[in-house]
């Protein structure tokens, strides 16, 4: 008997999918392709789109991948996939991909008004290096810069972060995770003094009660719905509450909904902790041995340019500072917030806020409470995730199964990469940072540095970095693995005048021509996703790491090839002075690459087979290039830090588990991961007998810290009289510049346009599907209306996507940020909408 | 050829029409519906692009929670039917 091949491919994916229902097939048909191995090499890799960090099976046929299936042994997916997911095979396939370098060329030379020409790698690295030594000599250090990215794979953040803050000494490294996750991590640093979520994905199955602030995760974390729409449908009691500014997908779900008006998420969370202490409902024992009282600075101003009104209207711009209080203290200055005030305030009837605070104090239910960009790209975000804490600290309600605040992340490796490697401008390996003394001598001696060669001082943030291009601070700038251009706000103010300042140099790494390489100067061709041996972080703490599973095509190399490539055209003379070359005359006459990564250290392990368990062979083209195991050699240095380092708390597995493991969740000690942290029990590094310990703290005690209610930094008025929210969709992820290349999905959602409140369009004599204009104080765009679908804004407020390069949505945005976090608000500003 | 699997997953009392809602669809299959709701499905799409529009078409029939992909299969279709692997 014989069976075609397209009958046996669909054995195979119902196969699939019946295993990730837990359930079996049965038949003939089933055993024969079951038992047939096809000529299909599969292989286990990681999702390359959001935090999620999805496992998925990755099918190879003559050099080129053609199948991808959710992993059924991936613990956090258990087999599934988004839709996004289910496309993943296609990213690397669009017609455009760009296989050689391009520079800006007038009659065979480099002219910044020049058109793209082809050009080899030596004449790109050559005339890009002239432009850094350029640069060095005339300005020093701060006027190199490079803008990562939280989809670097974690040796690329590494090997980055290396090259900027030790071989350029310059801290103006910063990631696209500035614009996503830096609130986040502002808020973990002044509560527990160590980053990251604290509990795990099983609380998906364990809580009674969700609660999401600002997450649309129904379209931006499909596959954690899924769990928690599992639960919610087979746990009896169980009850879901969605906070939003505007009607979504997961009101579908909710059994309390709720639209509040933008920026009144502060008050709420304010209210919820002064029921929880008018009602005496708090964990008086928990409270007493955990926790500490503190109140925030307040008027802190917008994080805007110093001579901004808003900034000089500010009375203590930019201060984080926070002062310890008493617990009366504390409950005297959350008592504003009464309910009457909340509702009123929030617009969220008063019976509503109510059943939601009923959820947090009641001690018998376990609440687990999910956020992301709501909260994060928030003026005050870093203020916002704070009082979330306070309410699960109040009632004891964290670091066990079910009892969990979650910060989910936007990025595979916002938390792997961005964060952990710590490739922002005032970050280094493993929750150090360059302003502290100790962390930088630590950093130095590992690296084998002479003392001083890290800069005390934090870089430019993501968004300062802009404003320095269009100053001409910063002159040679090289932006990898993110399209900047698209994302970052207030583009034709700030972003744009700064790429195509004549005194600046910027080159671009990416597999596409997005909307940032063709602002750039140079394009460099990049190697993506299963192109390279990559490792990501995902957002509960577990590291995965994946083979290359084919080769980039045409001269597409990595980011990471392309650094410790473009280190060797550094002789380190041309780069550090004289005083500090003195103090380690070894390094005398070396490259840059000779002291940051040929050094006898960070290329200690050679060349290897990579092999499977099923002996399949697979290439390494960095290790092949450089002639040792790059990646080995810098994860094992990374660990170094997190061993070795001044903090505890970051340990992972030795390199080669992560080729076997479905990822684990750090700190992994004596082999095991840790899914709950600072709980006896669950986490090793709590002492025994002290039940919860917050070691990221001297005294083992998480900081509750009081934030009042402050304005955002632009409201409708008479002339711009709507808030503008942008965002993102199921089927595109973020910029789009993979997505919009997958025909499906391209065509599932083609391009972007305006959700708007039936009444409010009729009131402007817009009718849906119409032409209209967006227009803010900052620009216009041109997009068509939506009354209907998905989204379903109040009146007073439209949401408008930012996957369209051809509707650039960042030209209305404003670069307000967070003034702790430096992230930005891209879900406040305001607009009018008018015919077109 | 693109072919795809996936789990839907039902309200249990409606998984009969909903079974038969998929299956009115060009070139759905149901293998299976368990006792929890789920159904497991093949859809063999022609390679018309329209793939993301079937899937999200079946959020929309009633007593439909979730639909979750798992696997799939995409190949040029010069070595695709007709060829024999046994």
């Amino acid at each position: 008997m014989s069976i075609t091949r397209r009958d046996f491919i669909k054995t195979q994916a119902a196969l699939a999918a019946a295993t990730a229902a837990g359930t079996t097939l049965s038949g003939a048909s089933i055993a024969k392709a079951a038992s047939h191995d096809d000529d299909i090499r599969w292989d286990k890799g990681v999702c390359r789109f959001c935090g999620t960090g999805c496992g998925v099976l990755v099918g190879t046929k003559q050099g080129r991948v053609v199948a991808t299936q959710g992993d059924p042994d991936a613990p956090v997916n258990k087999g599934l996939n988004c839709i996004k997911g289910y496309f993943l095979s296609k990213i690397m396939y669009g017609q455009d991909r760009i296989t050689k370098p391009l520079l800006r060329k007038t009659n065979g030379v480099y002219d910044k008004e020049g058109d793209f020409e082809e050009v080899s790698w030596d004449e790109a690295f050559d005339v890009m290096a002239q432009k850094w030594k350029e640069a060095l000599k005339k300005k020093g250090p701060t006027s190199v810069g490079m803008f990562g990215s939280g989809q670097w794979t974690i040796w690329e953040g590494y090997a980055a972060s290396k090259f900027m803050k030790a071989g350029m000494r310059s801290n103006n490294i910063d990631p696209n995770a500035r614009h996503c996750m830096a609130s986040a991590v502002g808020a973990f640093m002044r509560a527990f003094g160590i980053d990251e979520p604290m509990g795990c994905y099983d609380d998906l199955e364990h809580a009674d009660a969700f609660v999401l602030w600002g997450a649309n995760m129904a379209e931006m974390h499909p596959i954690l719905w899924s769990r928690l729409t599992d639960t919610r449908l087979t746990k009896p009691g169980c009850e879901v509450h969605v906070l939003s500014t505007f009607e979504h997908r997961c009101f579908e779900l909710a059994d309390n909904g709720m639209i509040f008006t933008p920026q009144t998420d502060l008050a709420i969370a304010n209210y919820i902790a002064n029921y929880i202490i008018q009602n005496k409902a708090y964990n008086q024992d928990f409270i007493d041995k955990h926790v500490n009282f503190n109140a925030t600075t307040t008027d802190i101003g917008y994080g805007l340019r110093p001579e901004h009104p808003l900034q000089k209207a500010a009375k203590n711009p930019n201060k984080g500072k926070f002062n310890k209080i008493s617990f009366d203290e504390y409950a005297a200055m959350v008592s504003e917030y009464t309910l009457e005030k909340a509702s009123e305030m929030s617009g969220v009837p008063a019976d509503k806020l109510e059943k939601l605070a009923k959820v947090y104090a009641d001690p018998n239910k376990k609440v687990t409470s999910y956020w992301t960009m709501g909260f994060n790209q928030h003026t005050r975000g870093v203020w916002v995730n704070g009082l979330l804490y306070n309410i699960h600290l109040l009632m004891g309600k964290i670091s066990e199964p079910g009892n969990s605040p979650f910060s989910l992340t936007g990025q595979p490796s916002a938390c792997g990469t961005a964060r952990e490697v710590g490739t922002f401008a005032h970050r280094l390996p493993a929750d150090l940072v360059v302003m502290n003394e100790k962390h930088r001598d630590f950093a130095e001696k590992t690296w084998n540095l002479p003392k001083g060669t890290i800069p005390p001082k934090p870089g430019y943030h993501a968004v300062l970095q802009n404003r320095m291009l269009k100053d001409g601070k910063l002159n040679a700038y090289w932006v990898q693995c993110n399209n900047n251009m698209q994302a970052a706000p207030n583009m034709n103010e700030e972003g744009y005048p700064g790429y195509r300042n004549p005194e600046n140099f910027i080159a671009v790494s990416d597999p596409y021509p997005t909307v940032t390489a063709m602002a750039a100067d140079l394009i460099l061709p990049t190697a993506m996703w299963m192109e390279k041996e990559g490792a990501y972080g995902n957002a509960e703490r577990r590291t995965q790491f994946w083979r290359q599973q084919v080769d980039a095509p045409g001269e597409a190399k990595s980011d990471m090839w392309q650094v410790i490539e473009f280190s060797k055209r550094f002789k380190i003379e041309e780069v550090w002075p004289e005083e500090l070359l003195a103090l380690k005359p070894e390094h005398r006459g070396k490259t840059m690459y000779e002291v940051l990564f040929k050094n006898g250290h960070t290329d200690q392990f050679p060349v290897q087979d990579i092999t499977d368990n099923a002996g399949n062979v697979y290439n390494n083209s960095e290790s092949k290039d450089f002639g040792f195991y790059v990646q080995k050699g810098l994860f094992e240095e990374y660990r170094e830090f997190q061993l070795n380092g001044p903090k505890k708390g970051h340990e992972m597995a030795p390199f080669d588990a992560y080729h076997n493991a479905r990822g684990l969740r750090w700190p992994v000690l004596d082999g095991q991961e840790t899914l709950w942290r600072f709980r006896e029990g669950y986490d090793k590094h709590v002492e025994a007998g002290k039940d919860v310990q917050f070691y990221g703290k001297p005294d083992g005690r998480a900081a509750i810290i009081f934030a009042p209610y402050e304005p955002a930094a632009e409201s409708p008025d008479d002339e711009y009289n709507l808030w503008l929210s942008t965002g993102r969709v199921l089927e595109h992820w973020h910029s789009g510049s993979m997505t919009r290349r997958v025909p499906e999905l391209y065509r599932a959602y083609p391009d972007a346009k305006i959700y708007m409140h039936p009444e409010d369009a009729k009131a402007r004599g817009l009718k849906r599907g119409q032409e209209v204009k967006v227009q803010t104080r900052r620009g216009e765009v041109t997009t068509r209306v939506e009354t209907r679908g998905r989204n379903k804004p109040p009146r007073g407020l439209v949401f408008m996507p930012w996957f369209d390069a051809g509707q650039l949505v960042n030209k209305l945005t404003l670069d307000a940020t967070d003034p702790l976090s430096k992230e930005t608000d891209y879900k406040k500003c305001a607009c009018r909408v008018v015919r077109a | 050829m693109s072919i795809t699997g996936l789990v839907i997953h039902a309200v249990p009392k409606n998984t009969a029409s909903v079974q038969a809602a998929i299956e009115a669809l060009d070139g759905a299959e149901v293998h299976k519906v368990t006792d929890d709701g789920r159904l497991v499905v093949t859809v063999d799409n022609l390679d018309d692009g329209k793939a993301a529009q079937v899937f999200d078409s079946f959020r929309t029939i009633a007593g439909v929670l979730s639909t979750s992909l798992v696997y799939t299969h995409f190949e040029e279709e010069e070595h695709g039917e007709g060829e024999h692997v046994s």
